[in-house]
């Protein structure tokens, strides 16, 4: 199972952290880059730079209060309640309270967990669609990387990342309409 | 600041962090508090001058098991609520246990004695004061939760507030029967539980304005 083995690894790398090792330290805060982006990106439509500040501000909590994780719990569901915990006080600095009412059953969403049933549809509608455009939208919309990172993950240009994001929806659109299955 | 040099600046200088790191924070800030709490006990209250022969006494140990039982149930919620993903389990829901052990035996005492007794009994020589002093010696207590929770990462601030309210209550009121020479069941069950539910509600509304991180 892929999310067991990542909890465990990236628990592995927190508990080096605990204990003085300041390179599984960052690379633990590293590797939590990219679910907390994509955490924060679903939820916030968009808004790069408050992406970008809710991270950082998850990443400073994750390292200032390292000593309230439970070793004997899961890794991931600490780091979601944290990630949580500050989603929900921008939006109550913000004066915003609804949209709150539906966070508690996302609690699973956090794992690092790549075998749910949605996300294997969506591979397989993904296999779907040409190769590099499916790529593209992995990328951008499932791992939340930005345009000019995915553009160097990828080895293409940025433009050439925004029209195959923009020609892969349209197919998977498509493909949705034509009854896929 | 890009994510990549906040990352190395935070691992520049990583210190190992003991085992059992949350739980000595909230000894530390329950005993620092406590020790205010004792010191304006001795000091200001004055201990009960028959203080050993009342510890041989059966009153004096139901009072403390009382308060006691609270307290540690309180503290084991609150330090369970300073982790993110805590969950109080049925810490809160066992301190029913003591309140209702207090009530029967309240009520035995009642049984046992004539009903025109039972005003004295209920308000003793210091209903008036009782509960403000209970509220008063907890706050100490409770500023030193406080003080630990800075460190720690409680998520639900308004129940972590109470929380840690009712936890300082308990333990302003163990501490208050160094002084209290009250010996009658109804009376604890009364004025020393209305004070700690006074300090748990502060702290149940000062908690989401205090507690944030």
């Amino acid at each position: 199972m892929r999310m067991r083995h990542d909890d465990d690894r990236l628990r592995a790398l927190m508990l080096a952290g605990l204990a003085g090792d300041g390179a599984a330290h960052a690379a633990l805060l590293r590797a939590l880059l990219t679910p907390l982006r994509s955490f924060f990106r679903r939820r916030l439509g968009g808004r790069d730079d408050d992406v970008e500040d809710l991270v950082q501000e998850t990443l400073i909590a994750v390292h200032q209060r390292r000593a309230t994780y439970d070793p004997a719990r899961p890794l991931g569901a600490w780091v979601y309640a944290i990630a949580r915990y500050k989603l929900i006080d921008r939006y109550r600095r913000s004066g915003r309270t609804t949209a709150l009412d539906d966070l508690p059953e996302l609690a699973d969403e956090f794992a690092f967990d790549e075998a749910s049933d949605a996300r294997s549809d969506v591979d397989r509608l993904l296999d779907t669609i040409p190769e590099k455009q499916a790529a593209v939208l992995r990328a951008t919309r499932l791992e939340g990387l930005s345009t000019a990172e995915a553009a160097e993950r990828l080895g293409i240009g940025e433009s050439d990342v925004k029209v195959s994001a923009h020609r892969g929806l349209k197919a998977l659109a498509a493909r949705v309409k034509d009854g896929w299955r | 600041m890009n994510s990549e040099d906040l990352i190395a600046s935070l691992s520049l200088d990583i210190q190992p962090v003991p085992r059992h790191a949350l739980r000595r924070r909230l000894g530390l800030g329950l005993v620092a508090g406590g020790l205010v709490t004792l010191a304006v006990v001795g000091i200001w209250l004055g201990v009960r001058p028959d203080l050993m022969p009342a510890m041989h006494g059966f009153t004096f140990w139901l009072k403390w098991t009382y308060t006691i039982s609270l307290a540690i149930c309180a503290t084991a919620a609150a330090s369970r609520l300073a982790r993110p993903d805590g969950r109080v389990g049925g810490w809160l829901w066992l301190m029913v246990l003591p309140v209702l052990g207090l009530a029967v035996i309240a009520g035995l005492e009642m049984a046992a004695t004539p009903s025109a007794g039972w005003l004295a009994m209920w308000l003793g020589a210091s209903w008036r004061v009782c509960s403000r002093n209970v509220f008063l010696l907890a706050l100490p207590i409770f500023v030193g939760l406080l003080w630990s929770y800075r460190r720690l990462a409680p998520t639900q601030l308004a129940l972590a507030g109470a929380t840690a309210g009712m936890a300082a209550g308990a333990w302003g009121a163990t501490l208050y029967c160094l002084h209290c020479p009250e010996t009658s069941a109804l009376f604890v069950l009364t004025w020393y539980t209305l004070g700690m539910l006074g300090a748990a509600l502060v702290g149940r509304v000062l908690g989401p304005r205090l507690l944030r991180w």
